[in-house]
């Protein structure tokens, strides 16, 4: 396997762009600019890359559904808002490889033909964004963005905009209302974005991790990032561990990696004399896993087909000295307070299982309570505007299914007998941040 | 509290490369957020005429996004993910001691004017959990509840050492405003 994503984080500082060129950088622009954009954007389809921002959607696909004669000016926005609990990816190329960010956008936005692109900045990465920015510039007084790049006839510059907070704004649509200043607040689909987006333009929304493959599949072919790919997986990921393992952290590994491999092997398994009870394949809204599902393939379909989603690929992990009822809890609690508001079952709905878990830690649940959360997410789910509540409530039915003993043991004993969460912080592993693939 | 001619001017020149003079709001109420700390009324006027937006609009935005605020906080902005995977790891007792030592509950600021702490969703910091974000730009990783209590400590020496009078500005203000 060959690190894309990662392949420049043993620099301590983020690469200039000369020293970034010396290294090979911008050189997929050759076998890129010039060539027939519907024969890359089969290419593309052909390579098996999907959305890496959680729901894994083929990209080429994405990309088809933008009209030959769409009217201009046609956008591309960089959806850099990662905000889902347990995912910590984008972050890593943001602040230690910002040019492959600036080379992904370029060459993504020559294949679709777009006039400008915007990377969505979540304010909380504001060092990062100011590293990008500074990478931007650096292009630009390179001639590698503005007015007919290296000669090619295409011309684009890079906004990075600054965004001001809430987790919505991942939502592609919530993202455009909050880049042209309207509250994050997800539109109603249809009219997709790549007809009606950005000022009611044809636009295209990516994650950052996706545009990033980008250069690296049309330089080296879709056959090549096929390879990368293992246990029918295509292409590397950026996946992440987090919670009570030894050494949590992002790891560049083949798509189709396993669960096993991946927190056993790399992530150092977990603490001692912990055991393992469940994690979250892809982030705080990805139903649960169990051991006996660690031999999966992590790759979109494989997940799929065991009734989870790998989403964004972050692992988090649930052992056994925590209540797998305050886990659940939490989780709830984020999406509750993250609601935009504007549909009611997210906005009152989430809050109110959030009231009826409490009720099982302080005792006063009854078998009563125990189906009104079944009942709950039901009604919560299918009716809202957007994502955000169905992936509320995703990992509360797996909890609710794995957890059945759980919940009726805290109705008879009255309450919780797990201890309160220890605090347990990360060894700081030298030179924290990313870690290869293969040490 | 105004803006000068030439940060106008700035503003002015970033808004214009949006299509729509709205899309420039968040990056003014940044901007004056940076300047003062928070974004005080007479600021809300300026950002208005600039953006036609009306100060209720503004408003809104305020409101909705969580990295904006209408009222000052101490020198040091502590933010404590609680988030899942930080919590996985103990993030309650870190909030826990992080609001003992600041003296006062979330989002208010400690007597000394030296520090707020906040509660946070998830920072990307979940590799280095639990995690924290100071100021929005420093990151902290690794927490124990004793590391954010010395860290406390520090920023009230440090606000007892600053010579501009360092929380008890911000102290002022808010009398001010009272």
């Amino acid at each position: 396997m060959e690190k894309v994503l990662s392949r420049n984080f043993h620099h301590a500082q983020p690469l200039d762009l000369a020293t970034y060129r010396a290294g090979g950088g911008y050189d997929s622009l050759q076998s890129i600019f010039g060539r027939d954009r519907e024969e890359m954007v089969n290419e593309l389809r052909a390579s098996g890359l999907r959305g890496c921002g959680g729901a894994g959607f083929s990209t080429g696909l994405k990309w088809s559904f933008l009209a030959k004669d769409a009217p201009r000016p046609v956008y591309l926005v960089i959806n850099l808002d990662e905000s889902e609990p347990g995912s910590c990816k984008d972050r890593q190329v943001l602040y230690r490889d910002p040019h492959t960010i600036v080379e992904g956008v370029l060459a993504s936005a020559y294949i679709i033909g777009a006039d400008k692109a915007f990377v969505f900045v979540r304010g909380e990465y504001k060092v990062g964004a100011a590293k990008l920015e500074k990478a931007v510039q650096e292009a630009r007084d390179a001639g590698l963005l503005g007015d007919n790049i290296l000669g090619s006839g295409f011309s684009l510059d890079i906004d990075v905009h600054l965004s001001a907070g809430r987790y919505i704004c991942g939502e592609e649509t919530a993202l455009l209302n909050a880049l042209e200043g309207y509250r994050a607040n997800p539109r109603s689909k249809p009219p997709f974005p790549a007809v009606k987006g950005l000022w009611g333009q044809p636009t295209i929304v990516n994650n950052m991790e996706t545009v990033c493959h980008v250069p690296s599949i049309m330089h080296k072919g879709a056959q090549w990032f096929q390879g990368q790919g293992q246990n029918g997986g295509s292409g590397t990921h950026l996946f992440q561990v987090s919670g009570p393992v030894k050494n949590p952290g992002v790891f560049e590994l083949p798509m189709g990696v396993t669960a096993r491999e991946l927190i056993y092997d790399h992530a150092g398994g977990l603490l001692d004399g912990r055991k393992l009870i469940a994690f979250q394949p892809g982030g705080s809204s990805t139903p649960f896993m169990t051991p006996d599902q660690l031999d999966t393939p992590m790759h979109f379909d494989a997940v799929a087909k065991i009734g989870s989603r790998l989403g964004t690929g972050g692992v988090i992990i649930m052992d056994d000295t925590i209540c797998p009822l305050k886990y659940t809890r939490n989780l709830i609690e984020f999406y509750a307070r993250e609601s935009c508001g504007f549909c009611t079952p997210c906005r009152d709905g989430l809050p109110y299982l959030v009231h009826l878990f409490d009720k099982f830690e302080l005792g006063t649940a009854t078998a009563a309570d125990h189906q009104t959360i079944l009942e709950l997410c039901g009604l919560i789910g299918p009716n809202t505007h957007c994502a955000l509540a169905p992936g509320a409530v995703m990992p509360v039915q797996s909890a609710l299914q794995l957890f059945d003993d759980e919940f009726k043991k805290h109705i008879a004993a009255k309450g919780c007998s797990y201890s309160p969460v220890a605090a347990t912080a990360s060894q700081a592993a030298a030179g924290a941040g990313v870690q290869g693939g293969h040490h | 509290m105004s803006l000068t001619e030439h940060e106008i001017e700035h503003l002015r020149e970033h808004i214009e490369h949006y299509p729509e003079k709205r899309a420039g709001a968040i990056y003014c109420l940044y901007y004056v957020q940076d300047k003062y700390g928070y974004i005080p009324r007479a600021s809300l006027d300026e950002v208005s005429e600039l953006t036609d937006l009306s100060p209720t609009q503004l408003d809104e935005l305020i409101t909705f996004y969580t990295l904006l605020r209408r009222r000052p906080v101490g020198r040091r902005l502590i933010r404590i993910c609680d988030s899942i995977s930080c919590y996985t790891r103990g993030s309650e007792q870190v909030l826990a001691a992080a609001k003992e030592a600041s003296g006062v509950e979330f989002g208010q600021i400690s007597k000394d004017g030296a520090v707020t702490v906040l509660p946070s969703i998830c920072l990307g910091l979940c590799d280095r959990a639990p995690a924290g974000l100071v100021d929005d730009s420093e990151d902290l990783g690794e927490l124990t509840p004793e590391k954010i209590r010395d860290l406390i400590c520090s920023y009230a020496a440090e606000t007892l050492d600053s010579k501009s009078g360092g929380g008890q500005q911000i102290l002022a203000v808010l009398k001010d405003q009272q």
